[in-house]
């Protein structure tokens, strides 16, 4: 890779480390895995940099993190038995409690925890789609490229995504 | 009982990815339908509560520093691949030279080479996809007893996160025909590997620096152990993070008498 290559992936590619990390823990849910696949996935997209057209930094985050998809997925098949023993949810087991208001710490606490275990029993495809909209907000037709699926599924999978959402959080009417 | 056809136009709408002829004609809908109008307010909802609640991760900065170092081997090897033969015949001689120049170790003997090729290779091989410790933690007191039963010594572990190089973790590696202790340390995005074994009784050398590929390597030997460091961080900077090894070597060594 010639030189001017590099610095036009570091320009591109690596500010988009924290959005590759967020969805591969999302996806593999423990962090040492994720590490592992952004690592890979940046490895691969070192590799099929030339083939990569676009200028724009968000072109470059869809493209870059189309490959950390991919990687997670290749990486879960391979490494199933392993994650299945291994996972551990850190976030569930680091709650604290501030110290002021307890009532209403306790209050959003229990949302908060309710709102990542509905995440994290939605099937990967929902997920990724939810990942991919509220926190990284990108658009249906980014995370169609990113997903290898059409527009109409992005949005047909990001709505039944959030009905399971919907059905988790708000068992109580007066919930939302 | 919502419109079902509806459902999913309401999350594209409240996404805004509703073209605006299909927004203004379902916000008629809504006005019309409270059922529909209902599960808008819901969906509302539930985006509030999942961005409110769902954290973002930001990548570690061990990840960051392992992606930096394959960028940078990247280019490295990028440099060797374009070298035509003659030239890199010269290239070659010229590094010789310039490798004899800076080279201050007192390694002429072929084995001292093989190791500082050894510390070397495992350094890089360590930045390579989960193979930087075995022994992840941060803490001196976890990485420390790990090592038991695995070596026939406890090596000193320190922690100098206060001194702005944390302690990542350990890790076995298998040096000048021996198992040895390899820690794993950080400063910013950079990773330091610290190679250590046991002395040759009354062998001690002071620090001794080189720098191979890119890659910066200190060796010193104090009465108890030889000391192995590498790493892409500048040489000012390893030299610091050598006196603190030394310093907490000496502190440990005066307790004990």
């Amino acid at each position: 890779m010639e030189s001017s290559e590099l610095e036009r992936f570091e320009a591109v590619v690596l500010p988009h480390l924290d959005a590759a990390y967020t969805l591969a823990r999302y996806l593999t849910r423990n962090d040492h895995d994720a590490q592992d696949v952004v690592q890979d996935a940046s490895l691969r997209a070192l590799r099929y940099f030339a083939g990569f057209r676009g200028a724009g930094s968000g072109e470059g985050r869809a493209w870059f993190l189309a490959i950390v998809r991919n990687t997670a997925y290749t990486w879960q098949q391979r490494h199933r038995a392993d994650t299945l023993s291994t996972e551990f949810d850190e976030e569930r087991h680091s709650e604290t409690v501030a110290d002021e208001h307890p009532e209403a710490a306790l209050q959003a606490q229990s949302q908060r925890a309710a709102v990542r275990r509905a995440i994290a029993e939605l099937p990967p495809e929902f997920r990724e789609v939810i990942v991919l909209r509220e926190l990284e907000g990108l658009s249906y037709k980014e995370i169609s490229d990113v997903a290898g699926v059409p527009v109409g599924t992005v949005m047909s999978r990001l709505s039944r995504a959030r009905r399971r959402l919907e059905d988790a959080l708000c068992a109580e009417p007066e919930d939302c | 009982m919502t419109h079902p056809g509806f459902e999913a136009q309401i999350d594209a709408y409240l996404d805004g990815e509703l073209a605006p002829p299909d927004a203004v004609e379902l916000e008629e809908h809504l006005r019309a339908c409270p059922d529909c109008s209902r599960l808008e307010r819901r969906r509302r909802a539930v985006r509030v509560a999942v961005r409110e609640h769902l954290p973002r991760f930001p990548a570690p900065d061990m990840l960051q520093a392992r992606v930096r170092a394959q960028v940078q081997a990247e280019s490295r090897q990028t440099d060797r691949r374009r070298a035509p033969t003659w030239t890199a015949l010269a290239v070659a001689a010229s590094l010789a030279v310039v490798a004899f120049g800076s080279w201050q170790l007192a390694l002429r003997d072929a084995a001292g080479e093989a190791i500082t090729n050894q510390v070397l290779a495992s350094h890089v091989r360590s930045l390579m996809p989960g193979h930087l410790t075995d022994v992840l933690s941060s803490d001196q007191h976890t990485v420390k007893p790990w090592f038991n039963g695995k070596l026939d010594f406890s090596p000193p572990v320190y922690d100098f996160a206060g001194g702005g190089f944390p302690l990542v973790g350990g890790r076995l590696e298998y040096v000048d025909g021996r198992p040895v202790a390899a820690l794993a340390y950080s400063r910013r995005q950079h990773v330091i590997s610290v190679f250590l074994w046991p002395a040759e009784r009354g062998r001690t050398a002071g620090p001794r620096a080189a720098t191979l590929q890119g890659y910066h390597l200190l060796h010193w030997a104090t009465p108890a152990y030889t000391y192995w460091v590498a790493s892409d961080l500048g040489l000012p900077e390893l030299h610091d993070f050598a006196a603190l090894l030394r310093r907490g070597d000496s502190a440990a060594a005066a307790t004990v008498r």
